[in-house]
This record gives C-alpha cells, structure tokens and sequence, in this order.
C-alpha cells in the first residue's frame, strides 16, 4: 500500500470534486443515467487518469496503491456528486477481490487494463435471492479435463452488461470458488434488470456450461470474497455518508429561501427541528464511515465491527436523510426534475447492495459477543 | 514538544512529585472541583496551577491553551484534581470577567480554593425554556438590592454560600435589557430552601424562594441591565463543563453504562435470541458508540483548529440513547417491569432510566431549544420571531 499524507489526499479529493463540478454535474447524471451503458465514457477515462479508478489497485501493477482511507474520502464526493458508473463495481470490488486472492497471473493480467480504466469488470457473488452470503450463490462449477464450466443464475450483478470480465462466485464441491468469464462467453446471457436507482445498472447473468477460468485454481474463496465486501462496504459507507451531507445542504439551502407565509419555511420549527435531527444522522454517519475505514488501514482490532456498524448507521442514515429532504422540500421535490428523488433512490440501492442493514446490525450483535 | 514546552512539562512533574499525596483527595464546597479538599486546592491555586491562562494577577501564568493543556494532562496522570479551572470553573471564571473590583479580590480566591459553595438561580415556574422572562425582582435600597421572588431547579441550594442569580431590575424595557446579575448570599433570613421530590422519587433539585432577601450592591456582576450579557457567558462555560463530562443520568443508583449492557441483561433475561430485541440492542448500542465517534471527531476538529458543528448534537444524541435504552430495557424485561423496590434491581433500573432520560433532554435546555440552537446557529436558518422581544417586558407580562 502507498502512503498517503493528509495532503495527498485533500489534492486527490479536491481534484475530484473539481471534476464533477465541471463534467460531472446534475444535469450530466441525468444525461447518463437515460444511456444503455449508464455511464460516460468521457468521464471515466478522466476519472482513470486522475487515479481514481486505479485507486484501490496496487502500485505494482499500475493502481495508486490506495487504502481505505483514500477509498472512503474519495466516495463521499463520488456519492454527493451521485457519480454513475462502475467505479464501485470495477475499481473496488473485482480489484479488491483479485488483490485477495492468491493468483499471481490473474492479477498480472487483469488488475492493469483495470486500473487504467480499459477494463471494466465486475464480480457476481449472489443468486435471485440476493443477499451476498455463500449459501445465496447459485451458480455451480464443473471441472473437466478440458477446463472448468459455470452454469447457474447471478442476480443483482452490478454493471454486468458493460463489464469486460465478470469473477463470478459459484460452488464447487462443497467451497465457494471464484472464476473469470469474459463477456460474451458461450452459454452466457446478461440480461439488464429494471433498476429503481436510474443512476445504478444491474444485470442477471444465466450461465449454460458456460466456460470459465478457475481462479486461484479453484480453491475456496469465500474469505477473500469477504475482505473484497469489506472494502466495498468501507466504500459505500463513504458514499451514503458524503451524499447524505450533500442532501441536507441543499435542503438547507432550500428552507433558507423559500418563502411562505412571509418567512424562509427555515424559521418554522418544524422544518428546523427535522434539519436538526439529520444533521445528527450526516454527522453520525461520516463518523461512522471515517472510523471504519482507520480501523480496516490500522488492521484493529475492532474493524470488523466498525465496518458492520458504518455499513447499516450510513445506509440507514442516508436513507432517513434523503426520504426527510423530499418532505422538507415539499411539492417542488415530488417532480421528476427536482434532484431529490434521485438520492432517495439511490439511498434505497445503497440499503440493499452487498447486504441488508438488518444484516448488518444482527452481524454487528455476533461481532460484540452476542 | 518545544523545549520551553518540556521545561514546563518537567516543573510541572516535579511540583506534583513534591506536592501531591491522594491524602489531599477529599471534598470541598459545592460547586468546587470535585475529588479535592481546600487545602489541596489552595496549594495548586499558590502554585499557579489552577489557572494557567489567566493574567498573571489573578495566579495565572497567562499561557496559551496548549500548554495549559500540558498542566491539565500531567494533573491527570496524577490522579491530581484542581487543574484546569480557567476552563471549567464556571462561577470563578464569570467572576473574573464581571465581578466588581472589591468582590472580585474576596471571591475569585474563595472559588478556585473551593471555599465557598455555589448554586444556580437562574429557571423560575414562568421561565424555563424562556429564561429571559424572569420576574424574580432586585430593587436598589441604598448599598444592596432587595430581592424578592422564586426560583427552581436549583441543585446544591442548602449547602451553598452565593447563588448566582438573574433577576429584573427594569420592568420598563425589552425582556432581555432589563436584568441584572449577582452574587446572592445564600445564608440569610429571606432565603427558604424547599427540596422538590422528582418523577425518580428523588430530591436532586430545591425550590429557593427569595423574600425580602439582600444582596450587597458590590455583589452586582457587570452593569446593571447587563445580566443577559454575563448570563449568556455563564452558560457557556457551563455548557463546555457538561460537554466534557459524562452525560449519563446523575444518580447515586447503579446506571446503565458500558457497551455490553443491555447484551448482557438479554442474556440474562434469557431473551437474547429474539431477533427483534437483538435488532433493537443492536441499534441502541450503535448510538452510544456513534456518539463516541462523533466527539472524537469533534475534538479532533477542535484540537486541528476548526470549529466543529457536532459538539451543540451530543446532549441531543443522548437523549435518544437514554430514551431509546429505556425502552429496549423495558422490552427485554417484559411483565417484570411492572414491579420496583430493591428486590427487583432489573426493573427498577429499566423504570429508573426511562423517567431520568427526562433529565437530559428537558434538563439544561430541552431537546426542542437544542434543535432550535442547532438550526439557527449551526445550520444558519432564520430565527423563530419573538413577539416580546422589543415590548417593554411590563406591558408583556405585567407584574
């Protein structure tokens, strides 16, 4: 891992927001989210550049060697911004899930076109059910003398239809194993589901003897699956957090100028009382974030609790804060071109990707010794 | 660490090595640091330890915060009270910013060395969340003022020797520019102190009435129809005080603390396999720990430089977790809930909690007042118009 100053990463964040201010705005979210791809092109390969698709990828193979601290600042722009694209999906999870594994050539020949944002891939770890847990995977390996084939349904595969690569989890034996499909692959159909979240892409991939490559020759893969998630989670808690501050600053904003009965709508207590009660929740929540991402960098003790906590008090957080803003707007949020709907939807995707906060509170429970 | 910053680092170490016995560790008045007795106090305050900060006249040392900081943590390695008090000492603190010259030289001393104890007579039953509306009255009659009215929620009231008390000396202009501030003597004819029995059936608090009562004119702080000013000073340090210190309930009686707690009373209770109370527990022992986290965050943001807009959300997060952690105590005790006294600790500390919750979210201003202090102040939304404001305060309320 690199090493980071507190200044590196104010240049890299300040960088970043400077970026979505410029091509990266309202108006561009809503131009990409109405495209097939649901993401700009243009955008990514400035992103890419900038080192932020490579952040999570290390030096050594061409990423900016980046931790979860760089993650979790870097995804509270991404988030307040509502930045489309597979960032998340390319850059976080299949990189991070590469980097767990013990594969010396997977990572040599996959983990640079990544970082340089000329690959995209994606990991498909869970079935219809969703859930992200190994007994939700339904997709089965068979190893032959002339390779290995995948068949089974993924659901809920982020950025699928646009992934150049896809590391799917699937059984094999008794252990969940990881393999690598190319898009296009014999006996593979990536359909695309009907998001909520504009702004999101998610596809169901139904495999048919389909063949794949084992990764780390097909042993269990479950825990690396599972340090990949944390970061993930590290990362979404970071998005939740930087884009449930953006949502109450501008509904601040928006209760400062709008006037009924004579007076900002602001001065009412009861719409300053509910902008009180979620600036507690978007406080909470970047501490939450910021304190789970130091606890993964620092390896302590009490990281895996912190990161259960930040994934369900940000999801849940992000959600209390932009479904209040929509209230706190009133009617002018109830219109399509208002931006308020699109955090709430995208607050709704966020609770349910990569696991439940009722999950994560019930696994936060076991982590205290309950 | 500068080597000045050693050096004071070293005499302090040194002092505290020749001075400090836990011998010294005791009480003294109310109000004063607590853990210390006065002659421990006088020694540090002789040893210009007490108030690093402050001018050099007033046994200070007129040092900047961090290195009045380093007194403070080699105090606190000890185990040695009576640092820090240019932060935390609230009566000697709006003493020395408004105290007549006179008193000023009697009192600062006596409060730093906790030599006199101290109350507060500030809420009365028409003035809670309002506190500008008053009607306690202190007229002049030559060298003092007569004092006659009622105050409440005053703790420590019997042992105290000064009550700082806000009162209206003009009944002719706006509520907040007729008050006046002072030093009232508490041991005197014209003051009845009356313990009042709390929902927890306990007396923390008295109800003072003031009848008659005299405080010398030496004993006024700031200007006359200035009280608003020294108030609002007063209430701050006391609000940095109560934001440093641990703001669980007040009670002598085992409290709910630590992280466990309700884990441990669900095992117990033989309950910790429902899904629903662990869901429940789950969320409550999130909020304690994210409160945790976002003082830490602020003190680092503080400690940085920056103002940080999460120190005014504390008092308003522990209400939730009070209130929140009376009811899931509740909800895992079920039927045994219904019952108290002490053959029944679970209960009575479930029932406890939930009626004490009440004192941190209406106690040293309601959860309301705090999001109004909250909206207007951190997040800048307009203030709520006030009608009274610029009536003179007679024609608001009469008399």
């Amino acid at each position: 891992m690199a090493t980071f100053t507190h200044e590196d990463r104010t240049a890299l964040t300040d960088g970043l927001r400077r970026l979505l201010g410029d091509i990266g705005t309202e108006a561009d979210v809503r131009r990409t989210m109405e495209t097939p791809e649901g993401y700009d092109p243009a955008l990514w390969r400035k992103l890419a550049e900038m080192g932020i698709v490579g952040l999570m990828v290390d030096e050594e193979f061409g990423g900016g060697g980046g931790g979860p601290v760089e993650l979790e600042r870097v995804m509270e722009e991404t988030g307040a911004a509502l930045l489309c694209g597979p960032l998340l999906s390319s850059g976080v999870l299949a990189a991070s899930l590469l980097q767990a594994l013990d594969d010396e050539a997977a990572k040599a020949r996959l983990l640079p076109p990544i970082a340089g944002g000329g690959r995209i891939a994606t990991a498909a770890l869970t079935g219809d059910a969703g859930g992200w847990t190994p007994e939700t995977v339904s997709v089965d390996a068979i190893g032959r003398a002339e390779g290995w084939t995948l068949s089974g349904v993924a659901s809920f595969v982020t950025h699928g239809a646009v992934a150049d690569t896809v590391l799917v989890a699937a059984r094999s034996g008794d252990a969940i194993a990881l393999f690598e499909v190319d898009a296009g692959a014999a006996g593979m159909a990536v359909t695309a589901l009907p998001a909520f979240d504009h702004t999101l892409r998610l596809s169901r991939i139904t495999f048919s003897q389909t063949p794949a490559r084992s990764l780390a020759d097909g042993r269990p893969a479950w825990d690396a699956i599972e340090r990949a998630l944390e970061l993930v989670r590290v990362g979404l808690a970071g998005e939740q957090a930087g884009a449930a501050r953006r949502v109450l600053e501008m509904t601040v904003d928006y209760a400062k100028a709008r006037v009924q009965f004579g007076r900002p709508i602001g001065g009412f207590q009861a719409i300053k009382h509910m902008a009180a009660d979620l600036l507690l929740e978007s406080e909470s929540a970047t501490s939450a974030a910021r304190y789970a991402a130091q606890a993964l960098a620092d390896g302590a003790p009490d990281a895996d609790a912190a990161i259960s906590l930040a994934a369900f008090a940000c999801a849940d957080a992000f959600v209390t804060v932009a479904a209040t803003s929509v209230q706190m707007h009133g009617g002018i949020a109830f219109t399509w071109a208002h931006p308020a709907h699109l955090y709430l939807r995208r607050a709704r995707a966020d609770a349910q990707l990569f696991g439940t906060p009722a999950y994560y509170r019930e696994r936060y429970l076991r982590q205290l010794g309950a | 660490m500068s080597q000045s910053d050693k050096d004071l680092r070293d005499e302090v170490r040194a002092w505290l090595a020749d001075n400090w016995s836990p011998g010294y560790r005791g009480r003294a008045a109310a109000g004063a640091p607590v853990g210390a007795t006065k002659a421990w106090l006088a020694k540090v305050v002789e040893g210009r330890w007490a108030v690093p900060r402050w001018p050099r006249e007033w046994f200070g040392r007129e040092l900047d915060d961090a290195q009045a900081r380093i007194i403070e943590r080699e105090f606190a390695a000890a185990g040695a009270p009576g640092a820090g008090q240019d932060r935390a000492n609230l009566w000697a603190n709006t003493a020395l910013a408004y105290a007549t010259p006179g008193f000023k030289a009697k009192i600062v001393p006596a409060l730093l060395k906790g030599e006199v104890g101290m109350c507060l007579l500030y809420s009365e039953p028409g003035a809670g969340s309002d506190l500008a509306g008053v009607r306690t009255r202190a007229e002049r009659g030559g060298d003092h003022f007569v004092v006659n009215g009622q105050k409440v929620w005053t703790s420590m009231a019997a042992e105290a020797d000064y009550g700082m008390l806000i009162a209206r000396t003009d009944w002719d202009v706006p509520k907040h520019k007729g008050l006046s501030f002072f030093f009232l003597p508490m041991k005197q004819p014209g003051v009845d102190v009356r313990p009042l029995r709390q929902i927890t059936d306990e007396a923390h608090f008295n109800e003072v009435f003031l009848t008659d009562a005299i405080a010398p004119a030496e004993n006024l702080l700031g200007p006359l129809g200035g009280g608003w000013g020294v108030l609002l000073t007063a209430l701050a340090y006391e609000r940095s005080v109560m934001g440093e210190a641990a703001r669980g309930p007040r009670s002598g009686k085992p409290g709910p603390s630590g992280e466990t707690n309700l884990i441990e009373l669900a095992r117990e209770a033989g309950r910790l396999d429902d899904p629903a109370l662990r869901q429940d527990i789950a969320r409550v022992t999130a909020y304690k720990m994210l409160n945790r986290l976002n003082n830490a965050r602020a003190k680092a943001d503080v400690a940085q430089g920056a103002s940080s807009p999460i120190m005014s959300l504390g008092k308003l997060a522990m209400s939730r977790i009070l209130h929140e952690e009376a009811r899931v105590r509740t909800a895992i005790l079920g039927a045994e809930s219904l019952l108290e006294g002490p053959d029944h600790p679970r209960a009575e500390d479930a029932n406890f909690l939930t009626l004490n919750a009440y004192f941190n979210s209406i106690g040293g201003g309601t959860d309301q007042i705090q999001r109004n202090i909250i909206g207007e102040r951190v997040l800048g939304l307009p203030k709520e118009p006030e009608v009274d404001r610029d009536a003179p305060f007679r024609q608001v309320r009469g008399s």
